[in-house]
């Protein structure tokens, strides 16, 4: 068991180590405990290691004895022998100073000193409180070895141990007892000097030890429940990893993750120990197994992460690269220059390479000069700044084809880089690094989405970083109105008639309500083409909502339900001149959102204010097909031609009133309406005529289980904070989905089952006439047998309607109870997009539509 | 009660009164009889002011209130000008006629207004102005020697904070307005810091949504005179800005009037309001730009040895309110300010960093090439001429095209295959500008900073 420094810097910590290394006992286990310096210790002992004054270094030396006496103090001991040496040795070294040793020598002597005490506390304060430690020293154990790569700093500082099993290590240690502590980061070499192991020593230490002892298992107890499936800080919804083979939790933890030194599973790797990852504060959790390999499972990516700071350095050559000796050449400029190689990517003509961020690349004539020797032999690039982008999982080119979406994404954007490891394990991606911070979450979820990251297979993924960490909110759902209360109700309206859509009024106004939560938004629109069923209007109207329209239609459906002083706003896109007209003879607010309408008919906005729809750019959403921003999507003026429009509106006398983007749907990131709303308003600052801001709409709902949903608290938090500096302007949303998606289902019975090959079809007397998200954004809805909602799912079915084309599915690998002709089926979250974009297509009926107050 | 008024149908533009308690400056201003649109200065943890600084506060005070006017006055551009209770000598009327008319010439191009002739501030009699002049010689107020210098977030103001810091020189970083850009800045210079509060009058907006003429107002010179009063106020003897010597070169001309966009910027200005002040308010307060006798690439070389600013500073023209870690918090890539200063900084910095800095690379984005073009000044734009940013711009490119490390990024090749060849290489080198050049009003006492920039 392995504990950090922050672990072993309080009494309550040491308690609860206490604690866990007597639980382990009471298993039957028995125990080595590796420990940290005290947390700030090393860093102290580095900086004595740097004084160059024998006083100074003393005084540096009592203040961190002076550590250790406060510790003890708070854990009523009085000073044990063994740490009372320490502390005297540790006086010595630092009034003498490097002169006899050796600099290096002296430094790894002295450095050691902070495992060396904080082990004789702790073997002290465990054995005082009823836990008989013995202490062991690690550098009669661990045995560095001389590799032929090494000089003498890393030999001393950053040195590698043997790690074959030592059986007689563990025979001398079962003789002696069965609690241990030792010390983590310093081993011994064959001269007898104290070295260190440099770099995440102590995890290193541990699994040198359980290598040695063929452990049962080595458990790492640090302050995070283990890997993740991204970091934390960038994807909050990240899942716990809680099973990973030696190779992929190396790869993760060499690609991004901190929690795990990636040369710390090596060891473990040949002797198949098992490592485990815990935290310390929450020993109840899960924690992440690191094993020789995980159960038969499907293949799954199972972490993304991003290093930034990458710069690539292209080198392109017409058949140079068949000479021999020519790349031999080319890379012993990269050697002469000091810039270490990581990624590689070759072709007939061009080799690109990619340099890691380091102080001599960053703030040194480096490049220049390598690209200045380079340019004698062929043409170079330099790219940057970059950032790299890897999945990991193993199996990965079998996954390939799970990763159309996250592909597409990439064709976005300008890749530069692709590399995919021979191991497997990983695919690489080396994209510009602006759109980084943006693109991983989104990237996440796409792989969530896409089934190429199985977090439905809970034997692999734990619970959501945010779910076990966040703060705020739980993401605890609440249970679907439909599963309970609602399900006799619903079961006798689909008795009457199938199929049928059935809207709960009290969920579009407990949305309504969260919205109305957001104290910054000074007025919310209805984006009504989610729903136009009156019953949801007047609902909303009752509620003080505007309500936006996108053509004639739907304003004339909204003037017929709600009050005549609700405003409107009308938003079309490519919609003909006499839709405006038209418009412009209504209350409502018009929305321009191309040069053409001033350009050509300007005379019809003579006098007349209008919202100006900018296009901001890079687009986001869940599908293609439902992002609107960036040149690829048809919606909103794009930024260069704003002054263009500007001068239009002039010359016809119309006013820019408001500004208004919307870049996609299906956002659950809430920092992306701060964004919007940020562009919008140091836009609107050049526009004196502007006094409110349309961010839009695209308010996320989860669709998967287990996915966060929107924080309507970090939004509201989002929003304030721009509000504060933009507080001239007005804030609009116009959110629809998020208001009805979860208050409509579908009810539709099952008609036939066919089975095929190794699928099951189970169909119903509906499909893409009533709900078409399923073929059109891949949208992924819940499907329950509401007859059967209590009986077990054991069946594997491809949900499918009764339409005439192939793409008629409406779920795939839908685990279901065996289900019979006749059952009640209910496709949850369609009361956006649903009814009104379903069709007569093969001339069957449509679904009819059922309130519930 | 409020009238509604068409700003742009105004006859007079009134200043009403100017009055200042406890830290706060009031400036009154009026169109017509409509209601008076009051400007508030907020001085944090102002001193009372001295019997024997009185004087001096109050023609500052006053001259503050004349220039800020100018935020006021574009609104409607009346063609008169009435100053209550205030006769103006021949050195104030001539400042004041100066700024309005240049400081406003932007503006005017842009609004298609021709301003010549409008502009006239009420004056005295010819006879009591030279009296009035012949008497007013402010007298020494015996400040202490220490700088006010204006923070903008840009590489100059910190090029001139190390320049007098390198010296010893005691010195405060100022700055008006809520910017957590420059508060960034202004507290990685490790100087103590002054935020002085400016707020416009609400009634300003109102004018906005009723169709005031709106453009471009010369904010500099407003700063000028609210870090004058603050000098007096809080007792410095120098306000040192970080003015270029291309600063006062005109953009354009039109219809025979020069356009200079940063006319308050300039040398001219500089001298009307450094001989103003030592005329009219203290004969030790010096006002001058540390960085005048320097181009923009003797400045943008000083800068790129000050690695500790590198990820604060921002001299992109988008006002970023909000600031976020990332590089694109801090610059857009898209405006011309974006793209002269990576040009400006590049022959001087290791690419790898130079990149980090602005988060992408500008030079290898093909979609930028029209900004390039116009800092170049190369086809539909202005032609090559031998000033200001174009000439310098295209230096830096030059130095850049010879750069192995540079010279395959798209518009770096760009410029190598399709303008190079239409330039003159005698008029392309790099090193002529980074030679201190021409006048500069540095007073003696911080000569030596000014020396340590070259």
């Amino acid at each position: 068991m392995k504990f950090g420094g922050t672990s072993v810097a309080t009494l309550p910590r040491w308690q609860n180590i206490g604690e866990l290394v007597a639980s382990r006992q009471a298993e039957g286990a028995r125990v080595l405990i590796v420990v940290s310096a005290l947390t700030g210790v090393t860093d102290a002992l580095k900086q004595l290691c740097s004084e160059s004054k024998a006083i100074n270094r003393s005084e540096a030396a009592r203040a961190i004895a002076q550590r250790h006496y406060d510790l003890l103090d708070h854990m009523q001991l009085s000073m044990p022998a063994t740490l009372g040496e320490r502390l005297e040795d540790l006086a010595r070294l630092a009034n003498e100073g490097a002169a006899t040793l050796g600099e290096l020598a002296w430094q790894a002597q002295v450095q050691a000193h902070g495992e060396l005490m904080s082990s004789a506390l702790g073997a002290a304060f465990l054995s005082h409180s009823g836990l008989p430690t013995h202490w062991l020293d690690a550098r009669d154990c661990l045995s560095a070895v001389a590799l032929p790569n090494q000089n003498e700093r890393t030999r001393l500082l950053s040195s590698m141990v043997d790690s074959r099993p030592d059986p007689a290590l563990a025979a001398r240690l079962a003789a002696q007892g069965d609690v241990f502590i030792t010390q983590g980061f310093i081993a011994r070499e064959s001269q007898g000097r104290t070295v260190l192991l440099g770099r995440g020593g102590s995890d290193t230490s541990a699994s040198y030890f359980g290598a040695l002892l063929k452990a049962q298992r080595v458990e790492i107890w640090t302050d995070v429940a283990g890997m993740f499936t991204a970091n934390p800080r960038q994807v909050p919804g990240a899942r716990l990893l809680q099973r990973l083979d030696y190779e992929e939790a190396q790869e993760i933890a060499s690609t991004g993750a901190k929690v795990l030194h990636p040369r710390c599973l090596s060891p473990l790797r040949e002797s198949r120990v098992p490592l485990l990852i815990k935290d310390t504060n929450r020993p109840e959790l899960d924690g992440t197994v690191i094993g020789p390999e995980v159960r038969a499972h499907a293949p799954s990516v199972k972490a993304i992460s991003a290093r930034k700071g990458i710069t690539l350095v292209s080198m392109e050559s017409v058949g140079m690269w068949q000479q021999v000796g020519f790349l031999a050449d080319v890379f012993a400029q990269f050697k002469h220059h000091g810039l270490s190689v990581d990624l590689i990517g070759s072709a007939e003509t061009n080799v690109t390479v990619s340099l890691d961020p380091t102080e001599n690349l960053l703030d040194s004539d480096a490049i220049a000069a390598l690209a200045t020797d380079l340019a004698k032999v062929c043409r170079v690039k330099v790219i940057a700044p970059c950032a790299a982008i890897t999945l990991v999982g193993r199996g990965m080119r079998s996954l390939l084809h799970t990763l159309s979406g996250v592909l597409a994404e990439f064709g976005q954007l300008r890749v530069h880089l692709i590399s995919q490891s021979s191991n497997n394990l990983n695919l690489t991606f080396v994209v510009d690094e602006e759109v980084v911070d943006t693109l991983l979450p989104h990237l996440h979820d796409l792989l969530i989405s896409a089934g190429a990251l199985r977090t439905d297979d809970s034997a692999l993924f734990g619970p959501s970083w945010q779910a076990l960490y966040g703060n705020g909110e739980s993401v605890a759902a609440t249970t679907a109105w439909w599963r309970d209360a609602q399900r006799e109700a619903l079961l006798e309206l689909a008795a009457e008639k199938t199929p049928r859509y059935v809207y709960h009024l009290p969920t579009v106004r407990r949305q309504a309500g969260a919205l109305k939560s957001l104290g910054a938004v000074d007025r919310l629109h209805y984006a009504v083409k989610a729903n136009t069923h009156p019953a949801i209007l007047r609902a909303l109207a009752a509620e003080g909502f505007a309500f936006e329209c996108v053509s004639p239609g739907e304003l004339q459906a909204v003037s017929a339900i709600v009050p005549a002083s609700t405003p409107l706003l009308f938003t079309p896109n490519f919609a003909p001149r006499d839709d405006y007209a038209l418009a412009l003879d209504t209350r409502a607010t018009v929305t321009l959102d191309a040069l053409h309408p001033l350009e050509h008919w300007g005379e019809l906005f003579h006098g007349r204010e209008v919202v100006l729809r900018i296009d901001l750019g890079r687009g986001l959403g869940h599908h293609e097909k439902v992002r609107t921003g960036g040149s690829g999507s048809k919606f909103g003026v794009p930024l260069d031609q704003l002054t263009q429009f500007l001068q239009l509106a002039q010359t016809h006398g119309v006013t820019v009133r408001g500004l208004h983007a919307h870049l996609g749907s299906g956002v659950l990131d809430a920092a992306h309406w701060g964004e919007v709303y940020v562009q919008l308003a140091s836009l609107a600052e050049r526009i004196d005529s502007v006094v409110f801001l349309n961010i839009g709409g695209g308010l996320g709902v989860p669709s998967h289980p287990g996915e966060a949903s929107l924080d309507m608290a970090e939004l509201d938090r989002v929003l304030r904070e721009v509000k504060a500096a933009y507080p001239q302007y007005q804030l609009w949303m116009e959110p629809g989905r998020y208001l009805v998606a979860d208050a409509g289902v579908l009810l539709a019975r099952v008609t036939q089952q066919k089975g095929k090959g190794a699928y099951r079809y189970l169909g119903i007397d509906t499909g893409m006439n009533s709900l078409i998200r399923p073929a059109l954004y891949d949208a992924w809805h819940e499907i329950v047998n509401l007859t059967r909602l209590d009986e077990s799912a054991t069946a594997l079915y491809q949900v499918v309607g009764p339409i005439c084309e192939s793409g008629d599915v409406l779920g795939t690998d839908r685990r279901l109870p065996e289900a019979d002709e006749g059952d009640v089926m209910l496709i949850a979250q369609t009361g956006a997009y649903g009814k009104v974009m379903s069709s007569h297509y093969n001339l069957r009926d449509e679904a009819d539509e059922i309130v519930i107050e | 009660m409020s009238k509604v008024i068409q700003p742009r149908l105004t006859q007079v533009f009134r200043f009403v009164r100017c009055g200042y308690a406890d830290g706060v400056a009031e400036l009154v201003y009026a169109f017509d009889d409509g209601d008076e649109l009051i400007e508030r200065i907020r001085f944090p943890d102002a001193p009372p002011v001295s019997a024997d600084r009185r004087a001096a506060f109050d023609a500052a005070s006053s001259m503050l209130h004349l220039i800020a006017g100018v935020s006021y006055y574009k609104a409607g551009v009346p063609p008169k000008i009435e100053v209550a209770g205030h006769e103006l000598d021949d050195a104030t009327a001539d400042l004041l006629d100066a700024l309005y008319l240049h400081g406003l010439a932007e503006f005017a191009y842009r609004n298609g207004l021709d301003l010549r002739g409008r502009i006239a501030f009420p004056r005295m009699s010819r006879e009591n102005s030279t009296a009035s002049t012949a008497t007013a010689k402010a007298s020494s107020l015996g400040l202490p020697q220490r700088t006010l210098v204006p923070i903008g977030g840009g590489k100059d103001s910190l090029v001139a904070v190390e320049a007098i810091k390198s010296i010893g020189g005691e010195a405060t970083a100022v700055w008006v307005g809520n910017s957590a850009l420059i508060a960034a800045c202004a507290e990685r210079t490790g100087l103590p810091m002054l935020n002085i509060q400016r707020e416009l009058a609400p009634g300003l907006f109102e004018l906005n949504r009723l169709g005031a003429w709106n453009g471009h107002i010369p904010v500099t010179a407003v700063n000028s005179a609210i870090l004058a009063v603050a000098a007096v106020l809080y007792g410095y003897d120098s306000i040192a800005f970080a003015n270029e010597r291309s600063a006062s070169a005109a953009t354009l001309e039109y219809d025979g009037q020069q356009v200079n966009h940063q006319w308050s910027k300039g040398y001219a200005f500089e001298q009307l309001l450094g001989d103003w002040l030592h005329t009219h308010v203290a004969s030790d307060l010096d006002y001058f730009s540390l960085l005048r006798p320097y181009s923009e690439l003797a400045i943008t070389r000083a800068f790129a040895k000050l690695t500790p600013y590198f990820d604060v500073f921002s001299s992109c023209n988008r006002n970023f309110k909000l600031l976020g870690p990332k590089p694109a918090d801090r610059w857009c890539g898209q405006c011309p300010k974006c793209h002269f200063v990576f040009l400006a900084l590049a022959p001087f910095l290791p690419k790898p960093r130079l990149l980090s800095i602005f988060g992408r690379n500008l030079l290898d984005d093909e979609t930028q090439a029209a900004g390039f073009d116009a800092l170049l000044e190369y086809q539909d734009h202005k032609p090559f001429e031998c000033v200001g940013e174009g000439a310098e711009a295209r230096a830096a490119m030059l130095a850049l095209s010879q750069r192995p490390e540079w010279q395959e990024d798209a518009l770096v090749a760009r410029f190598r295959s399709d303008i190079l060849p239409q330039l003159d290489p005698a008029q392309l080198a790099l090193e002529p500008w980074l030679t201190p050049d021409g006048e500069h009003r540095v007073p003696t006492r911080l000569q030596s900073a000014l020396a340590t920039i070259g």
